[in-house]
């Protein structure tokens, strides 16, 4: 059998024993092999059978512990390759022998859908799942999650706050901006207008502290910048841009709100083409739709999910809730069409909600791509330049296409002024061959969902429309797996 | 409307009879990327050179039958076999010493330097002029990269400044346009898209244009843009830096960059005494503008330039649109243009 380690401990071992994840990895293999010997699984399928050991960047995510993966053809029919996933994290080393026993047991059976679990919808990609529903519904009641929580959402964050908002990135970043400023004055080439815009604005609080300190450092060399600027506030959550515009309010006319969908900027800030001089996101692109596509004995398959409501949980639900496991899916549907207070009225609803998003788990299957497919290749690029990109990839590998992260990004560029550049602090892969050291996401953020952007991909795109793209480590919180994407104007 | 008349070219009986308002392309047409895909193969060396060419001389003739059938009244062979508008003559250029296997994307520049002074030699361009007489009957026009644009993307090892070596390089571009001329060239363009960029450089610019252009019979044209690499601008501001000294280029025409940038400055070349290409289409968009846009920005623009001395075209070239836009962007140029023209009963 073939086995995958796609993680590799970085944590000392407990002194004289072994780490859980070492612990769990011998167990896998010494079940497998007695599976073998008690004829469970069969031996002349052993040598072909493929075993995924990942650690799931989120303890918090859409897997149960012990998933078997099938494959399908282009049309969604079965194929004989199969593969066990196991997350390292979550496993319960006791019960490994246990659910791999299962898990074999299953390979070569009709996928046919549990009566453990309550499933939710068919098997789609991820860019078309219900998890984006669930993302929406997050950020339009986000004021109801917080309050029933009792925490601002970015307390979920690793380090309880936004590295966005780290006072001295802050001003580093300003710094470079006004540097930029003054070089263009000095040359005569300084826009009349200076148009900044942040997407993505959260509570503000970075949008604000970069104003503040823009203003400072203007008045302080006194080259009257400020008085020219012009900062952008985009979001598409109303209650963010409330919040955002509140926060900034003492920077009166200077400031301006502008819903937009993060996925084509460029669609509401058409007239500002080739005029901003500075354009920031933080925590935007990981939270946009991606695909997963991996490529096995050089095949690629599409990762396609179903979602679910784990069976023990769901009927721990149904108990709380005094509801039956038919209603929950038209309760979910409910939910997601007109938020918790349409399916509870008031604290009762959005725990309901915040219950349902634990319970929410996704099945994952492996569709082989048609030649001609390219539904998953975000605009700017086509599947030549996917080809170009596993080109530098690890043979078996799974990846994400950041579509969404793309497609914004395609769609950001061209607002920016020949001299400005696009800032993005964000958890990237910048290189290919990360992929092959850990599972690279998605995961559960409170009530939302969060996994890695595909840096190579993007680069990919800043190429073709005529930019550099460089990932920067940000050196202002020690330990953070956030780095800094910048753009320059490709000569 | 202006005072001055269009300067004469040099032989008014090289140039066919043209309408009011002639259209023209600025030199690029659309790159299919099947194309942009087999020049970096042939940079990997896993394409022949003839095969290339093959793909080059097919791509040319179906961007002159594009431009043909739009009605385009100067058509250019739309430059497929030019990687970029410096690749192509740095590689032909004697003297510059060029690293072939500097770049793997065929769009990137080599990386190019100048160790002696530029020798004298041709760069093999009048077969672009042959290409164009033996593919169309239609009035044609060859563009060059002018000296300021050259200087800038290659590295100077010799000359003590870069008036000096833009200078020689106006020299020897001379001795090209008057080859290109012998061979049955009649218009030709200078491209300066980088003068934007570095006003301060004006002066000398233009002397060395003034140098390039020197004793060429043919009618010229200077066409200062804001950039168009990867379809976006390299450049912004106004056009304000040009004058006065723009007065002086020896030139028959000049064209700019006006549809994306808005005709702001328009009134500045009110009294220049060239023709003046006036870009009615935006570039660096992949919306197509309406025929009745561009007899808009056209009736606009005939406020301040008279109609004698108008000349219509879109920014900049083509080369970064998708073909299919590419070409509805041109109809819409020549339909525009004709709607004028019978505005005026010509």
């Amino acid at each position: 059998m073939i086995v995958h380690i796609n993680h590799i401990s970085q944590s000392k071992k407990p002194k004289g024993g072994r780490s859980p994840q070492s612990e769990i990895a011998g167990l896998v293999t010494g079940s497998l092999m007695s599976l073998v010997e008690e004829g469970v699984l069969d031996a002349r399928l052993a040598p072909s059978l493929r075993i995924h050991l990942d650690w799931i960047q989120y303890k918090t995510n859409f897997r149960d512990p012990v998933i078997v993966r099938r494959t399908t053809n282009p049309r969604g029919q079965p194929l004989s390759l199969a593969e066990i996933a196991i997350d390292m994290r979550q496993a319960d080393a006791s019960r490994i022998p246990e659910v791999l026993a299962s898990a074999v047991k299953s390979i070569g059976q009709p996928d046919v859908e549990t009566s453990r679990h309550v499933y939710l919808d068919d098997f789609r990609p991820y860019r078309d799942c219900l998890i984006w529903s669930f993302n929406r519904l997050f950020w339009r009641h986000l004021g109801d999650w917080e309050a029933s929580s009792g925490k601002g959402f970015e307390a979920a964050l690793p380090g309880g706050q936004s590295d966005a908002n780290h006072p001295q990135a802050v001003s580093d970043a300003v710094a470079d901006f006004w540097t930029l400023l003054r070089d263009l004055d000095a040359r005569g080439q300084l826009p009349g207008d200076i148009t900044g815009l942040e997407i993505g604005v959260g509570s503000g609080a970075r949008a604000v502290a970069w104003l503040d300190r823009f203003k400072t450092l203007d008045e302080q060399c006194g080259t009257n910048f400020y008085s020219r600027l012009h900062f952008i506030l985009g979001d598409y959550s109303p209650t963010s841009l409330e919040r955002a515009m509140v926060a900034c309010a003492h920077h009166g006319a200077h400031v301006s709100p502008a819903p937009l969908d993060a996925l084509n900027p460029e669609k509401t800030l058409s007239k500002y083409r080739f005029k901003l001089m500075y354009v920031h996101l933080t925590n935007v692109y990981d939270n946009l739709p991606f695909d997963d596509i991996v490529r096995r004995d050089g095949k690629l398959y599409l990762i396609e999910v179903r979602p679910y409501l784990n069976g023990p949980m769901a009927d721990a639900l149904v108990t709380d809730f005094s509801i039956t496991r038919e209603e929950l899916p038209t309760l979910v549907h409910t939910l997601l069409e007109g938020g918790p207070h349409a399916v509870y009225e008031g604290e009762k609803g959005v725990t309901f909600w915040r219950r349902l998003w634990d319970t929410f788990k996704l099945d994952e299957r492996l569709r082989l791509l048609d030649e001609g497919e390219d539904a998953h290749v975000p605009p700017g690029l086509n599947r030549t330049h996917l080809e170009d990109l596993l080109a530098e990839a690890p043979d078996d590998v799974r990846f994400h296409i950041s579509r969404g992260a793309g497609e914004s990004f395609a769609n950001t560029l061209p607002l920016l002024h020949p001299r400005g550049y696009l800032q993005v602090q964000d958890i990237f892969v910048s290189d290919m061959d990360e992929y092959r050291k850990g599972f690279k996401g998605p995961g559960k953020l409170d009530g939302s969902l969060v996994t890695w952007v595909n840096g190579a991909l993007l680069r990919a795109v800043g190429a073709r429309a005529g930019y550099d793209v460089h990932f920067a480590p940000f050196p202002y919180r020690p330990g953070t797996k956030t780095s800094i994407l910048y753009t320059t104007q490709r000569d | 409307m202006g005072r001055l008349k269009a300067a004469p070219t040099t032989d008014e009986s090289m140039t066919s009879p043209l309408p009011v308002l002639p259209t023209t392309v600025i030199g690029s047409y659309s790159m299919p990327e099947w194309l942009e895909r087999a020049k970096n193969e042939y940079l990997s060396r896993r394409l022949s050179k003839r095969d290339l060419d093959e793909m080059h001389d097919a791509v040319r003739k179906a961007a002159i039958k594009d431009q043909e059938t739009a009605g385009i009244d100067i058509v250019s062979d739309g430059e497929a076999q030019r990687d970029n508008m410096i690749d192509y003559f740095t590689e032909r250029m004697p003297g510059v010493q060029v690293d072939l296997g500097s770049k793997r994307f065929y769009y990137d520049f080599y990386e190019s330097v100048v160790r002696s002074k530029l020798a004298t030699g041709t760069l093999g361009l009048g077969d672009e002029a042959k290409f164009l007489s033996k593919f169309s009957t239609r009035p044609s026009k060859i563009s060059l990269s002018g000296p300021h644009t050259l200087v800038k993307r290659i590295q100077n090892k010799h000359y003590s400044s870069e008036a000096d070596f833009a200078l020689d390089i106006g020299k020897l571009l001379n001795l090209e346009l008057k080859e290109l001329v012998r061979a049955g060239a009649t218009r030709l363009q200078i491209d300066e898209p980088y003068y934007s960029g570095f006003p301060e450089d004006l002066p000398w610019a233009l002397r060395a244009i003034n140098e390039m252009v020197s004793g060429v019979n043919a009618h010229i044209t200077l066409h200062i843009c804001y950039g168009n690499r990867y379809g976006k601008p390299s450049f912004e501001g106004s056009y304000q830096f040009l004058f006065p000294a723009i007065m002086d280029a020896k030139v028959q025409a000049i064209s700019m960059e006006f549809a994306r940038r808005g005709e702001e400055d328009i009134q500045l070349f009110k009294t220049v005494p060239f023709q003046v290409g006036i870009g009615v289409i935006d570039v660096k968009t992949n919306e197509v503008e309406s025929s009745a846009f561009v007899a808009d920005r056209i009736r606009r623009a005939l406020e301040v330039i008279p109609t004698e001395r108008l000349i219509i075209t879109p920014d900049c070239g083509l080369v970064r649109l998708p073909r299919e836009v590419a070409f509805s962007k041109l109809n819409a140029m020549v339909e525009g243009t004709r709607a004028v023209r019978q505005e005026l009963g010509k």
